[in-house]
């Protein structure tokens, strides 16, 4: 089935979308409190580690043809294993989904809809999350590959538009916090980079699986730059962020943007592209539930899970008693859950795996 | 009405989606393959009859294609028999002459074609020297065919198929005749000039001022004429078991996709329908069901347009009694696209892109905006607009979205009406709904004025949009980003853009993605939304894996190498 | 039967979401929304605050395309705090109030005197508030300010609130000094904030012009020459300490100010003629764009360099003037680079020793000097600025008179 599968410019979308509507909620600011002005230093530092532990992936992977981590867990550990590992991925993936949706959701409701229920809010992007998964498989990701470009066109012009407000020295001092924050508590920015989390999906649906490489490498190397613009929109815009707490740093710059007296306050357009891309994100994660629990089920229709898929969603993004509880899981939950689950579980699975494979093809051999 | 009935409309039950899609061609196996076909032998015609026929029926697909016709008969001459036959194109000829002035004067028995004298004609007979020399002339059969038989105006002999061919498929008849190695080429262009008339619905300015009329045969001829060639197929399929009407399927065989073609065929035979009166019914029949009416197919009764498309490897059906042919598949593009665009500079034509995609846009959205905008959002608005609208909507009682809604509707009713009253009293519409509606409405403080231009600005963008069906999706649909404005501002305009886009990602006009090349971004090599100067057009549309992908060389314009 | 249900299900869905949204619909609804387009906040008699708020109603066009002056209403309330103001006034009107169109926030020298925090942080929370609302701080109450602010030569105040600030970028003497850099100023540990100093002028209603002053060095709001048709005027900056009102710029300080940080693009300065130092010559200089800045910690206290190019053309007239002498040019030069540089000078020191105050927003450029942040935070920036040493260079090239240039 040809277009049921995935092409390359739309696997490096889906890995954009997910930064991008983390660094719209508060991922700039979280990178800032850790690593003040050093934060672009260490993004950098942060990114190449990154583009190393990608590339391990990518040799694993090359192993395994056609397989994704689902798959690798049942050569690992048997049918429980993979149990087990599909449905830690289906709590990672609506946990975190829930947490962005809630979050965005809240701040929705503080800027414009002030005496509308949480409920309703979030329940008008579960409905276009439901309508959008009984389309076809990649209808989603299709309109992702629309949607996100013009999410990154957005964020473009508000750093060009913004650029008078700059003021570039504040890139001092070059160490920020210090050394060791820089170079070692930093290295927790590294759950910035949570859209890898697919690429261990990506493999057996790749219209051109020799392009996985070339996949994970630019999408790596695009996440870098696009967080150094959003984290500089933010650093050389607001002086010391972290002593006032704005709900969107991104949003309060959009607030800045003036062209003449005619052009101004033009956040509520940047505020509807951005939740396209919200609306986009939610579609694509809860179709990615739906595959992995296809996966792990052996169903073979997944249609009817949509709607309690969406269900959940909802309700786990309705369990944080107000926004402060939401906020503390935004960003104080979220990047351990990242860094356990997608950086050292997943690769834990894949390096073991294939010591595995290695051992069992020497048997053979011998 | 028991409750188990609704409690089953809330279970699942499975279906089979019907799923179609056209392998890609993958992109290795592209060769950078000549245009023209590899260069065959120049084939002459055979001494042998049966051997032509063979050829003629091989080169036309005889056995599918439907207008081409072989009238097999055998032609008296020399007081003989000859197994002869006549290959013309219907539709292209003018049959009275055929019947007249070919056939009569061949087959039924005359003075001309009995005679049998003058078999060794003596010319001159000189006797020197008790010799005799006789100047003989042969009997010459052709010339005998071509100077006493036929009583046409316009008789030359050929040797070569590939002329034969080409005149027969610009509308001659060929005569082929048994141990002739000539045939003849014998005029007898009869299209049906009269009933052709210029385009009522789709006007340019630049091109051909003429339209397809009711008569499927006109229409083939029309497409042959343009096409001009033997590689396109005419295939003829009845619909209806009542009406049985001849639809005709015509793509070209070199270039089109054969799944494609397989697949409108399998389509259209498998319609158990009792009648088909129009083009419109059909498109309805055969494209896959999409829930929000995005035009799948392309309707047009531009015959220039269908060839274009036809040349760029698509399916064209025309059913008889319709003016109007499908095209098939369609996509975004393509309803954005008019005739007139190749025929301009790239810079203009690409401009009125730009105006169009912003026209479809201004379409759907500028009322929801409007709402979202007065009733969510107003600190978007300059200071000096917003107390403009403030100062305008002041004396106005209804709500925006009331408001909003009573002038969308009528100027639905007026466009609707317009289109309806017989054409004497058509003026008088539009004067009594640009009066009515929008002078005395504005002055009775029933709409404000600046909304009466937020309608306007979107009835004017709708009419931009080339296509009638697309403009008529949009239009409707507007009504639903009124009412998501309306809800929750731009939350319920960006949700239904989103759900609108992942439809609309979603539909497959005939296996081709509706939104090619940009989602799935296919490199289209220059075929997408802007289009390049005709020089660099080498490439036909890839989503629409034709056979033939290069359509002109990779330098065009020949003249300008030296 | 199953397309009834699911439509009723899809209309359903439909009503009840236009019954959820539809309280934040009337709450913000074009309708039922009064546009302040200033804010007053004076210090009340009984409660802590006095309000005022100032509304217009948008110019009505008649058919014949002429169009009255639109009318200016204010009305003002006492209240506890900036929100409960404005719940007041609501109940007031009877139409919700809406700030998103508020172009000046005003605050009298009083409130200004005893710190603005948590005002500014009051507005800042409201996400209806424009960041490019200018502030003002008023030497005369701001209810009389904002009574006091009518168009003059536009129909609509709101063109008058947009375009005043941009006089800055010609004149120098006011700053475009918005609410979101205020409050950027105010929360950075690099720099202080400052505000437009504006206020009532007297001479409008008594004609008395002999006690104000038409020097550069000492005019500001209320000290100025002009008389016409509106009282509000605005001149000078007024200068914070944290959030605390500390003192006044006047028109020539502004300037410095604006040619500190980079806001104006061309002005005029009155210079001593070196010909004849009674006469003044009015001089034309044009920001070239060469700025620089530097700062550096010598025993442990900042020095300040500043460094600047211009260049001028002569806009005074006189007799016997020859604008295209090098001789000429070059005494010219000498005078305007002598003049700007004592008033910078001045203005410099009276920042640091008289205000104590950064509002030139020198801390940024000292930033390079820090490798840690921490280290920044223990130096104390704002504390030290006291300390501080400068050294202004000026650099500036008479050019030529403008179409004459000998007489």
């Amino acid at each position: 089935m040809n277009h049921s599968r995935i092409g390359t410019l739309e696997a490096i979308c889906l890995i954009l979308s997910v930064i991008i509507i983390r660094t719209v909620l508060s991922l700039p600011k979280n990178i800032l409190a850790i690593t003040g002005s050093a934060s672009i230093i260490n993004l950098v530092y942060v990114g190449l580690i990154m583009l190393l532990l990608v590339y391990f992936i990518y040799r694993l992977f090359k192993k395994f043809p056609g397989m994704d981590i689902i798959d690798i867990s049942e050569v690992l550990g048997g049918s429980v294993l993979k149990k087990i590992v599909g449905f830690i991925f289906i709590f990672y993936f609506i946990v975190s989904s829930s947490i962005f949706l809630r979050n965005f959701c809240e701040c929705l409701r503080i800027v414009y809809y002030p005496s509308t229920s949480i409920l309703f809010v979030i329940l008008f992007f579960i409905i276009a999350l439901c309508a959008t998964n009984y389309l076809s498989f990649n209808a989603s990701l299709k309109a992702n590959l629309i949607i996100t470009p013009i999410a990154l066109g957005s964020i473009i012009f508000l750093f060009v538009a913004n650029f008078r407000h700059f003021s570039p020295q504040r890139i001092f001092p070059l160490l920020g916090n210090g050394i060791f924050e820089t170079f070692v508590t930093g290295l927790g920015n590294i759950s910035s980079f949570s859209g890898i989390v697919f690429l261990y999906f990506l493999p057996p649906l790749l219209k051109e699986p020799q392009k996985f490489k070339k996949v994970a490498i630019t999408s790596v190397v695009l996440s870098v730059i696009y967080l150094i613009i959003t984290v500089s929109i933010v650093l050389f815009m607001f002086p010391y962020f972290v002593k006032t707490d704005e709900v969107m740093p991104l949003y309060s710059a959009a607030t800045y943007i003036e062209f003449g007296s005619f052009f101004q306050r033009l956040e509520s357009v940047f505020l509807l592209i951005w939740m396209l891309v919200l609306a986009c994100y939610l579609g694509i994660i809860s179709k990615f539930v739906l595959l992995i629990f296809r996966k792990i089920t052996n169903i073979k229709e997944f249609k009817p899970a949509i709607l309690p898929v969406g269900l959940c969603i909802l309700a786990v993004s309705l369990l944080p008693k107000n926004y402060a509880t939401a906020k503390f899981y935004e960003t104080d939950i979220y990047p351990y859950l990242m860094i356990g689950i997608v950086c050292i579980m997943s690769f834990l699975i894949l390096l073991l795996a294939s010591f595995r494979r290695k051992r069992k093809v020497g048997d053979s051999i011998e | 009405m028991d409750f188990k009935k609704i409690l089953d409309s809330f279970t699942w039950k499975p279906h089979e989606a019907y799923d179609f899609s056209i392998a890609q061609v993958e992109e290795k196996s592209i060769k950078d393959e000549n245009t023209s076909k590899p260069l065959e032998e120049k084939k002459k015609v055979f001494p042998s009859l049966d051997v032509n026929l063979e050829y003629i029926k091989t080169r036309y697909n005889t056995l599918i294609n439907s207008d081409i016709i072989i009238r097999e008969f055998t032609l008296l001459a020399h007081n003989k028999q000859y197994k002869a036959f006549l290959l013309f194109i219907d539709g292209m000829v003018d049959s009275n002459l055929i019947n007249d002035f070919i056939l009569k004067p061949l087959m039924l028995r005359n003075s001309a074609n009995t005679f049998d004298g003058g078999k060794d004609r003596i010319i001159s007979e000189a006797v020197t020297n008790n010799i005799t020399v006789r100047k003989v002339k042969k009997f010459d059969m052709t010339e005998y065919i071509a100077s006493r038989l036929l009583p046409q105006n316009s008789i030359t002999e050929e040797q070569e198929m590939d002329t034969i061919i080409s005149g027969v498929n610009s509308g001659n008849c060929a005569l082929f005749i048994d141990t002739l190695e000539f045939a003849f080429d014998i005029e007898v262009k009869g299209f049906k000039q009269r009933s052709i008339d210029s385009p009522n619905n789709e006007i340019v300015i630049k091109g051909p001022q003429e339209a397809f009329v009711e008569n499927i045969r006109t229409n083939t001829s029309l497409l042959r004429r343009i096409t001009n060639t033997e590689e396109l197929i005419i295939e003829n399929i009845e619909v209806g078991k009542v009406t049985k009407t001849k639809c005709a399927v015509c793509y070209l065989e070199n270039i089109t996709n054969s799944d494609l073609v397989a697949e409108v065929k399998y389509r259209l035979n498998n319609l158990e329908v009792d009648s088909l009166l129009s083009s419109g019914e059909l498109e309805q029949l055969i494209i896959d069901d999409n829930q929000i009416g995005v035009p799948e197919i392309l309707s047009t009764e531009r015959p220039d347009k269908t060839a274009k498309h036809l040349l760029q490897g698509r399916v064209v059906v025309l059913v008889n009694g319709s003016p109007y042919s499908l095209i098939m598949p369609a996509t975004f593009i393509d309803f954005m696209s008019s005739p007139e665009d190749t025929n301009l500079k790239p810079y203009f034509a690409n401009f009125l892109r730009v105006l169009r995609f912003l026209a479809s846009i201004i379409t759907l959205l500028l009322p929801g905006f409007y709402v979202a905008v007065t009733s969510f959002h107003q600190e978007i608005l300059p200071t000096e607009l917003l107390y403009s609208i403030l100062s305008a909507r002041e004396t106005v009682p209804f709500p925006v979205i009331f408001e909003i809604f009573i002038m969308e509707v009528s100027f639905e009713l007026i466009r609707e009406a317009g289109l309806r009253v017989p054409s004497p009293i058509g003026p008088t519409i539009g004067i009594v709904g640009a009066l009515v509606l929008g002078q005395a409405a504005v002055s009775a403080n029933i709409v404000s004025p600046i909304l009466i231009i937020i309608i306007a600005l979107t009835g004017i963008a709708s009419f931009a949009i080339p296509d009638f069906s697309f403009g008529f999706h949009l239009r409707f649909f507007r009504f639903l980003f009124v009412l998501l404005g309306y809800i929750a501002g731009f939350l319920g305009i960006s949700i239904g853009l989103f759900v609108y886009l992942s439809v609309l990602c979603n539909i497959r006009s005939f296996g081709v993605p509706f939104l090619a090349p940009f989602a799935p971004a296919i490199n289209s090599k220059g075929n997408g939304y802007f289009i390049p100067p005709i020089w660099k057009q080498e490439y036909r549309a890839t989503y629409m894996a034709p056979k033939k992908e290069k359509s002109q060389e990779h330098i065009s314009m020949k003249w300008k190498q030296k | 039967m199953n397309k009834i249900v699911r439509n009723i299900f899809i209309l359903l869905v439909i009503i009840v979401f236009i019954v959820a949204f539809s309280p934040s619909y009337t709450s913000l609804n074009i309708d039922n929304l009064a546009y302040v387009i200033a804010l007053g906040i004076d210090v009340g008699e009984n409660e802590d605050f006095n309000i005022s708020f100032q509304f217009t109603t948008g110019s009505s066009t008649s058919d014949s395309g002429s169009s009255e002056k639109s009318p200016l209403i204010v009305n003002s309330v006492e209240a506890s705090s900036i929100d409960s103001a404005i719940n007041l006034m609501n109940s007031y009107l009877a139409k919700k109030i809406s700030l998103s169109h508020c172009r000046l926030i005003i605050f009298s020298e009083e409130v200004a005197s005893k710190g603005i925090s948590d005002a500014i942080y009051t507005l800042a929370n409201d996400s209806q508030v424009r960041h490019s609302a200018n502030i003002i701080v008023s030497k005369s109450t701001a209810k009389s300010y904002i009574e006091n602010s009518t168009p003059i030569l536009e129909n609509l105040i709101t063109k008058y609130y947009e375009i005043f600030p941009n006089s800055s970028k010609y004149t120098g003497y006011i700053y475009n000094a918005t609410f979101a850099d205020f409050l950027n100023q105010y929360l950075c540990n690099t720099c202080e904030p400052f505000a437009i100093l504006g206020g009532v002028n007297t001479n409008a209603s008594v004609s008395d012009a002999g006690t104000h002053s038409s020097d550069v060095t000492t005019m500001k709001s209320t000290n100025t020459p002009f008389s016409g048709d509106r009282g509000a005027e605005n001149l000078g900056i007024a200068v914070f300490k944290d959030d605390k009102l500390v003192g006044e710029l006047t028109a020539i300080e502004t300037l410095c100010l604006s040619i500190l940080r980079g806001d104006t693009d061309s002005f005029l300065i009155s210079v001593p003629d070196p010909d004849n130092p009674e006469k003044l010559l009015d001089i034309k200089i044009s920001n070239e764009g060469h700025k620089k800045i530097k700062v550096d910690i010598v025993n442990g206290s900042p020095y300040i360099r500043f460094e600047a190019k211009f260049t001028g053309r002569v806009y005074s007239m006189k007799n016997n003037a020859h604008y295209l002498d090098d001789t000429t040019l070059n005494m010219i030069s000498n005078a305007a680079n002598e003049y700007l540089e004592e008033a910078l000078t001045q203005y410099l020191y009276r920042t640091s020793m008289e205000f104590k105050s950064d509002i030139s927003g020198f801390g940024k450029y000292a930033l390079s000097s820090f490798l840690t942040a921490k280290d920044f935070e223990d130096y104390d920036w704002q504390n030290r600025y006291v300390d501080s040493t400068f050294k202004v260079t000026i650099d500036t090239t008479i050019q030529s008179g403008f179409l004459i240039n000998e007489t």
